[in-house]
């Protein structure tokens, strides 16, 4: 063997067997999603007999963290004026602090003693092993009335009290006709009246797209597998089963983004309310249309990152050139609810505002940094991802209720605009009310807001 | 007599309350009752009963039983051959790790599963390379071989908190996932520190 080839030969030997001296990988459920071991029957007979044992632990959770009592603020209704907004800092501080003696201490200080408040780390699912969409009452009831299927799961219920869910069903704003307002007729949209609600207001383009948008189609835990977890088997879940009316129902999930599956976090509902001026779609991903967005989540079973598993259950493939544009033309056409003392270039207008409102906008505009990323004149929105680096503030990788609580990385800017419509409050829904997102702001990035400046903040936000 | 109340005391700690009946968001969460291996004994439905473990918790146990291993073995080289920061970090790593070692062996020993005894290919031949090394050179790759481990360490600790059955072992993998992560920290710490070093350094 001539005396090059020979070195190669070792070299690759060599090689080889540096692979081979590598450890074992982790198992596949690690990223992939395991075939079910038992019969339905006896998975089901499980997952009943443990559901209460499941919400008196997410209960538990939550009572230790926020204060869920029922204090709207006096006058202040969402847009549909269907259900109060409720006020307050529901986040509990530990003992012995103030926001403001917190607000003083460094974010290592704050790590080390273990002060950051429980309500402002992540949010467990309520049932992380086995995660997936979280309806709640209110959707699976209408839905069960109006289309006689069964969006209850035998497992797991939804977990927050309704009054810090959004109104219910929400007003629906469509931008080509701002004149109507409110087109829903107090109703929710399903596969059985949108024609008779839509027709005559919106293109037989948009209409397709409706109806693409209100048909079901097999879900991760909804469909006709042994891998489901409602009772009967299932045709499935439609878009608008979590974006109700194209807003939210504060319906929620775990992130498709990220595995293993303790480590995912878990995922609130956006509101598709003025999605024409949004440039990224999904928490993470980035997806730079709402066509990828509208296709891609078909592809996956709704939103597990597993076109795998999603194969085994039935997957829908609409139409790139057909069925998605209509999908997405017709998801382009909802606006914001009116913020009647905006002006064209969504600042105050002066001469509608009160005193302690335009005190808030100076607070958002200036000493909150609030604008640097939630740009007036663009809805909101700077059409980025940004990382609020929270892990300076707790240890990570604490486990609560299953969920390994993780720095969460690069999160999209979510638009402010009517967002006295939609809690609860960041990616996870870990905040309940206004109030909280301005005392989460104040020590994450440092701000030392007064309690005037806390309160005409809130007051501004009101009025987006 | 001693050692048979020892062992007594220490299994009676490890079974303690079945975790699966508390309402304690920060006991083992329950599991998906759809992964439960056929043939598993229950105390309550889906709540499996103590002293079973499932693939994932046998997979754990062997994993992190050679990782602890080969992180006490690395440490006491690096503690003799190692920079300063690279002492300080190996001294950390033998405690934490020999603590979390006992409380696995022990946790195995009741479960009455085999712990490997020796070090796997990946670990003989990094210690094989450390034995080799000196000066820089043994702190680079030593840091390096702990950032891939803690990395590695991480992710069987979440997968194990997710898939595992047993509650104790589950417990166990929460309990020392925080600790990993600060080594894992630290480590990288150390060396973004010295890269920044020797880029300072006049070549």
């Amino acid at each position: 063997m001539p005396k090059a080839l020979k070195l190669t030969f070792t070299l690759v030997g060599a090689a080889v067997l540096g692979m081979a001296a590598l450890a074992d990988s982790l198992p596949p459920d690690a990223t992939y999603r395991p075939l079910p071991t038992l019969p339905l029957g006896q998975v089901r007979a499980n997952d009943e007999a443990e559901k209460p044992l499941v919400a008196q632990r997410q209960q538990t959770l939550l009572q230790q963290r926020y204060d869920l009592s029922d204090r709207p603020i006096p006058d202040v209704m969402m847009s549909g004026l269907r259900k109060p907004v409720q006020g307050g800092v529901r986040v509990k501080l530990p003992a012995g602090v103030t926001w403001d003696s917190l607000a003083d201490m460094s974010p290592d200080e704050i790590r080390q003693r273990g002060l950051l408040p429980a309500g402002f780390r992540p949010l467990p699912h309520v049932k992380q092993a086995t995660g997936g969409q979280v309806f709640p009452n209110n959707e699976i009831d209408e839905i069960g009335r109006q289309e006689q299927r069964n969006l209850r799961r035998f497992d797991v219920d939804f977990d927050f009290p309704d009054r810090f869910t959004p109104e219910f069903p929400p007003p629906i704003f469509l931008t080509s006709h701002p004149e109507l307002g409110d087109v829903s007729h107090g109703q929710l949209l399903t596969i059985k009246n949108y024609y008779q609600l839509m027709v005559g207001l919106i293109t037989p383009v948009q209409m397709e797209g409706l109806r693409l948008l209100l048909t079901p189609f097999p879900q991760e835990e909804f469909n006709q597998t042994e891998d489901r977890k409602s009772a009967d088997q299932s045709l499935g879940v439609t878009c608008l089963d979590c974006h109700a009316n194209f807003h939210t129902n504060a319906a929620f999930h775990l992130t498709p983004d990220v595995r293993p599956q303790a480590a995912r976090f878990r995922l609130d509902t956006v509101s598709l309310r003025g999605l024409f001026n949004q440039q990224l779609h999904g928490s993470k991903r980035s997806l730079r249309s709402v066509e990828d967005f509208t296709q891609f989540e078909q592809r996956t079973a709704y939103f597990n990152g597993d076109h795998v598993s999603a194969q085994r259950k039935g997957v829908h493939l609409p139409d790139r050139f057909d069925q998605v544009p209509m999908m997405a033309q017709m998801q382009n056409m909802i606006d914001f609810p009116p913020a009647p003392k905006l002006d064209p270039t969504g600042h105050l207008d002066p001469t509608k505002a009160t005193a302690q409102e335009l005190a808030g906008e100076q607070v958002f505009l200036g000493k909150g940094h609030c604008a640097q990323c939630h740009v007036p004149q663009t809805s909101f929105l700077d059409n980025n991802m940004h990382d609020l680096k929270l892990e300076r503030f707790y240890d990570i990788g604490q486990t609560e209720n299953g969920l390994v609580m993780l720095p969460d990385g690069p999160i999209k800017t979510f638009t402010l605009r009517g967002i006295k419509d939609s809690p609860p409050y960041m990616h996870d829904g870990r905040l309940l009310t206004l109030a909280d997102t301005v005392e989460f702001f104040n020590l994450v990035l440092g701000l030392k807001l007064t309690q005037d400046e806390k309160d005409a903040l809130v007051a501004y936000m009101l009025t987006l | 007599m001693i050692r048979l109340f020892a062992v007594t005391f220490l299994a009676s700690l490890l079974v303690g309350p079945a975790s699966g009946q508390q309402a304690n968001p920060a006991s083992p969460a329950p599991s998906n009752p759809g992964g439960m291996p056929a043939g598993t004994r229950e105390q309550a439905p889906g709540v499996p009963a103590p002293h079973q473990t499932n693939d994932a918790d046998r997979i754990f146990i062997h994993a992190a039983a050679i990782g602890g291993l080969a992180e006490v073995d690395a440490a006491k080289l690096a503690a003799k051959k190692g920079g300063r920061r690279v002492q300080e970090f190996a001294q950390r790593m033998i405690h934490d790790h020999a603590a979390a070692n006992d409380r696995l062996s022990a946790l195995a020993t009741a479960e009455s599963i085999p712990l490997p005894d020796r070090l796997d290919d990946e670990h003989s031949t990094m210690r094989d390379k450390l034995e080799q090394a000196s000066g820089t050179q043994f702190d680079r790759t030593y840091i390096e071989g702990q950032i891939t481990d803690h990395q590695k360490t991480a992710q069987l600790l979440e997968y194990e908190i997710g898939s595992g059955e047993n509650a104790d072992l589950k417990k166990l993998a929460s309990d020392i996932l925080p600790t990993v992560l600060d080594h894992l920290r630290m480590a990288q710490m150390i060396n973004s520190e010295s890269s920044q070093a020797a880029e300072r350094a006049p070549r």
